[in-house]
């Protein structure tokens, strides 16, 4: 082979190498807490450091594993009232990390979701708010199950797979790690 | 050794082709994580992809063989469970100092041709995300007017069919892959003018029928990139000789994914076959009549919503 056919094969990985991949962020964490919680005048950003101890307790509650040992988390306050928490979590997609929020009550009930990131081929329907009102009153007694009470989204399967199990394990965090 | 130059400077357009078709794409492809073995999932529906395969097929352990194999498939999402796709397929080989009774009548050395096209369907019966445990069915018909082994003119009709099996692990950040399947086809040799004397050629109409056994393990390591190992055992039969061959081959991958589109780079050397053996042939525990000891394949996807 000569010298350019050499160069062209070469080229190829390495322009998959500096291909920038595109990210797609819709909404920042503070945006997300305030547009869940808006009658809140406080909104406290805690990092939450999860024992061992905790991360099974959460995995036991819900079936999905606790991978990450901190978790962002906004308390949200009207006149020193707690109102709820809004709980930033990464999810595997087919890609990339689906960056999400959920919102939840202090009885733990599921007040809504926002997709903040989402960089896959398909699936763009995830952000709509026809599935996201799907989750909206759910607790950890609910299935979580795609096509029994979640919809199923044609080409992004794995991504609504784990958004719905992100869901549950949130609330198990809830439970664990910041129910009074 | 010498080196083939032609046919893989002969690639080069349709790379920049494919490139250029990248920078137009408003969406991205799904995903190939292995060179050999298929997953389980089907396109959604209105879905169209478009995949380049470029197969280097290299050594027989003597003499000199070289054959790069291109496949440009399109593929439709009928239903969310259903897709199917039509392939066309071009060869190039260079093949020298190496003759094998019945097999490789002589020297033959051209630029890519086209060696046949197929037809293929995939349906979807589990989805591994949804129902934990992926099943797909993959059913093909294809026609050949080149032998992919000698390059000698060769009409051969095949159908195909392939159970594919997924599931995953980590939440998707390993992917697991089975697959099983047979081939069954009807294969003429045209005749070749002035043969060695007492060479065996027949042209007499054959069938062969092959089974295929096939795995491997797909990992995400960083966000995008994938590694992997994949392996996978074929055998074949024909009418004449009975089993004429098997083999494994067993080797790496590395695939890049993103929104718009990837690219799977696969390395299987043979690490055992058996079968059928060439006179002289010192690579005693491969098959080389109709495999070569090394394949390398570079796939390259891209998707249109």
């Amino acid at each position: 082979m000569d010298d350019a056919g050499y160069r062209a094969w070469i080229g190829l990985p390495l322009a998959a190498i500096v291909a920038p991949a595109h990210a797609a962020d819709y909404m920042t964490p503070e945006q997300a807490a305030a547009l869940f919680f808006p009658q809140a005048d406080t909104q406290v950003p805690l990092l939450l450091k999860l024992s061992k101890e905790q991360r099974n307790a959460i995995k036991a509650l819900s079936g999905v594993r606790q991978r990450d040992k901190t978790q962002s988390v906004w308390r949200a306050e009207a006149g020193g009232e707690l109102l709820g928490w809004t709980v930033v979590d990464d999810v595997i997609g087919k890609h990339e990390y689906i960056t999400y929020a959920a919102a939840i009550s202090p009885g733990g009930r599921v007040l809504g979701i926002e997709i903040l990131s989402y960089r896959e081929t398909h699936g763009g329907e995830i952000r709509q708010a026809s599935w996201r009102e799907h989750f909206v009153g759910k607790t950890l007694q609910n299935p979580f199950k795609l096509d029994v009470d979640i919809p199923n989204i044609s080409g992004a399967t794995l991504s609504c797979r784990n958004v719905t199990d992100g869901v549950k394990r949130l609330l198990a965090l809830q439970r664990v790690a910041l129910s009074p | 050794m010498r080196l083939v130059a032609n046919p893989i400077r002969s690639c080069l357009p349709w790379i920049a082709a494919l490139l250029g078709m990248v920078a137009a794409a408003t969406a991205t492809a799904d995903e190939n994580l292995f060179g050999y073995v298929k997953g389980a999932e089907t396109l959604p529906e209105g879905s169209r992809e478009l995949y380049q395969w470029l197969t280097w097929r290299t050594g027989k352990g003597a003499g000199h063989y070289q054959a790069l194999d291109a496949r440009t498939e399109f593929e439709y999402g009928v239903t969310d469970r259903l897709s199917v796709s039509a392939d066309l397929k071009l060869q190039s080989i260079d093949s020298a100092g190496l003759v094998i009774d019945g097999y490789l009548p002589g020297d033959v050395d051209y630029g890519l041709r086209l060696q046949g096209v197929e037809g293929s369907v995939k349906y979807n019966f589990l989805s591994p995300a949804r129902d934990d445990f992926g099943l797909s069915t993959y059913v093909s018909l294809v026609y050949g007017r080149l032998d992919p082994h000698s390059g000698q003119d060769k009409d051969t009709y095949s159908v195909e069919a392939q159970l594919l099996a997924q599931k995953y692990f980590l939440e998707g950040q390993l992917v697991w892959v089975a697959n099983v399947g047979t081939e069954m086809t009807h294969a003429t040799r045209a005749p070749i003018p002035n043969l060695p004397p007492g060479f065996d050629w027949t042209t007499d109409p054959e069938i062969e029928w092959e089974w295929s056994l096939g795995t491997g393990a797909s990992y995400r390591f960083v966000p995008n990139w994938y590694v992997a190992l994949e392996a996978f055992y074929q055998t074949e039969f024909e009418t004449v000789v009975g089993q004429e061959r098997w083999s494994v081959f067993a080797g790496p991958s590395v695939h890049y994914g993103t929104r718009r589109w990837w690219a799977t780079l696969t390395w299987v050397p043979q690490i055992a076959g058996g079968g059928e053996q060439y006179a002289g042939q010192t690579e005693t525990d491969l098959h080389l009549i109709e495999k070569t000891e090394q394949e390398f394949r570079f796939k390259f996807g891209v998707n249109f919503d």
